[in-house]
């Protein structure tokens, strides 16, 4: 297979903690510009999985490789000595998305997404604003630049979080759950910020509860229960004709309770239940 | 004896001159304490130095456990004991810095605890470590949670500074001590002691009153 083909690669990923084995034997490749979404009930892993992409769940066991090269192999942690350089340039490549935004409430929108350009990237501090200012301006946050996050709606905070992480020109954005905790009028702005990144071809790993969403921007669909990968397949074979009966189940539970968009209709179209 | 207001009002100037001794002591206690406790702090929360977590324990239950008071006179008469010549100026500073210090460390726990464990993995995930991470992300939070317990705690430095005249140091306290032995009359040089005391106390609480509408505003 060719090196894009295998851009991400998690190989045999397991975690617990405690008596409670959240990822077990977890496989994933994820091709370069693949937007890959990942569903499941609660508490099935799929939050750890994608924080284990940039360690910041190290895992029991197993590798998880960018490019070919080792981001961290189990039961290593990395968490301090010299093995933290080289993991913080891995996590400066891979832009998240925290369901709870996790915007620094004492900087302003502006330092926000400057800071770690300067840290980390080593850009002038000039250099650094005037890569901020457009990654706000693609999120359309241009008008609170100087604005503090406090001030920003839910919707806004999460714009303002991506374009922290845009800003870092990650090769591979992770978002979790991006818009569960936004109020529903205020999704569709996030969205729409995803879908475009979607389209100019970004990699991106996103877990999700909105269907329609990832039936729109979702190359490939992964079904997760229990610490497993139940289905994985093409976006429109897992979410119009699922093979497990769990994964229909699932699906069926979530579009009763979703707005019935187009994309939900057709799942319950294709499913008796 | 009749309440003579001029007694108050002859003493003045010294009690003022006393009152700067107090807020340069207590200023820079204040400023000593926070930087010790911060440091503490970082060593109780970024550090696995078990050992060290140990002996911070020891050293606070030791601080809360005892009378300032004590620890002064600790100070003040052990120091030399052991080859140490500070004199009562360095000495009454150290006392209070330690003392304050153990509590601010208790007050910054408070205020880190408030700061969610998601703003450390965003900084995490953008690969922020180390001083980056505490310095530009998590302390710059857990002072402004703390500033409300950090103007209380600064109220109570303040006031302790009375106590240092135990020790010759010729601070607000002492400084009425010497006028009222001299013309009997300590209920009006204590008066404009005790007025001194308050006005330095309530612009302390003011101005911090200030600052925390300052900082609502701007996250509000």
């Amino acid at each position: 297979m060719s090196r894009d083909a295998k851009f991400l690669e998690l190989i045999e990923i397991t975690t617990k903690f405690d008596t409670l084995t959240a990822l077990d034997k977890v496989s994933l490749t994820v091709a370069k510009g693949e937007v890959v979404c990942i569903i499941g009930p609660s508490g099935c892993g799929k939050s750890t999985l994608l924080r284990t992409v940039n360690w910041l769940a190290p895992p029991n066991a197993g590798t998880v490789r960018l490019e070919g090269q080792s981001v961290g192999q189990a039961p290593e942690r990395r968490q301090t000595g010299r093995g933290i350089r080289a993991l913080n340039t891995f996590r400066a490549r891979m832009g998240m998305v925290f369901q709870q935004f996790n915007t620094w409430p004492h900087l302003t929108a502006l330092e926000n997404v400057t800071r770690a350009q300067v840290v980390v990237l080593g850009r002038s501090a000039a250099e650094a604003a005037e890569r901020a200012r457009a990654a706000l301006c693609d999120v359309g946050l241009a008008d609170k630049i100087d604005d503090w996050p406090e001030m920003l709606s839910g919707g806004q905070k999460q714009r303002l979080a991506i374009a922290r992480a845009l800003a870092m020109d990650p090769s591979l954005m992770l978002l979790d759950e991006p818009t569960s905790a936004l109020d529903p009028e205020l999704v569709s702005g996030v969205l729409a910020v995803l879908k475009s990144l979607a389209e100019k071809g970004m990699t991106m790993l996103i877990v999700t509860h909105e269907l329609g969403f990832a039936a729109q921007v979702a190359d490939r669909v992964v079904f997760m229960e229990a610490g497993r990968i139940v289905e994985e397949g093409p976006t429109s074979q897992d979410l119009h004709a699922p093979k497990t009966e769990r994964l229909k189940d699932f699906l069926a539970k979530l579009t009763a309770t979703q707005m019935p968009s187009a994309m939900a209709q057709k799942v319950v179209a294709h499913d008796p239940i | 004896m009749k309440f003579d207001i001029s007694y108050t009002f002859d003493a003045l100037p010294r009690l003022f001159e006393g009152a700067l001794v107090t807020l340069q002591i207590s200023l820079l206690g204040i400023a000593l304490s926070l930087c010790l406790a911060t440091g503490l702090t970082l060593v109780r929360e970024a550090t696995g130095w078990t050992w060290a977590h140990r002996m911070l324990a020891v050293y606070i239950s030791f601080i809360r456990g005892t009378p300032l008071l004590v620890q002064i006179f600790l100070i003040f008469y052990v120091s030399p004991v052991i080859g140490l010549d500070i004199g009562p100026f360095l000495a009454g500073i150290l006392a209070i810095t330690l003392n304050s210090a153990a509590f601010v460390v208790e007050i910054l726990r408070g205020g880190l605890a408030s700061v969610p464990k998601g703003q450390f993995e965003a900084a995490r995930a953008l690969g922020l470590n180390g001083w980056v991470l505490w310095g530009k992300v998590i302390l710059p939070q857990t002072f402004i949670a703390s500033v409300p317990a950090l103007v209380n705690e600064y109220t109570q430095v303040l006031k302790a500074t009375a106590l240092l005249s135990t020790i010759t140091i010729v601070e607000l306290m002492r400084v009425s001590q010497q006028i009222y032995t001299r013309n009997y009359h300590p209920v009006e040089v204590l008066t404009g002691t005790f007025l001194m005391y308050f006005v330095m106390c309530f612009a302390v609480s003011r101005a911090a009153a200030q600052l925390e509408t300052r900082m609502k505003r701007r996250q509000a």
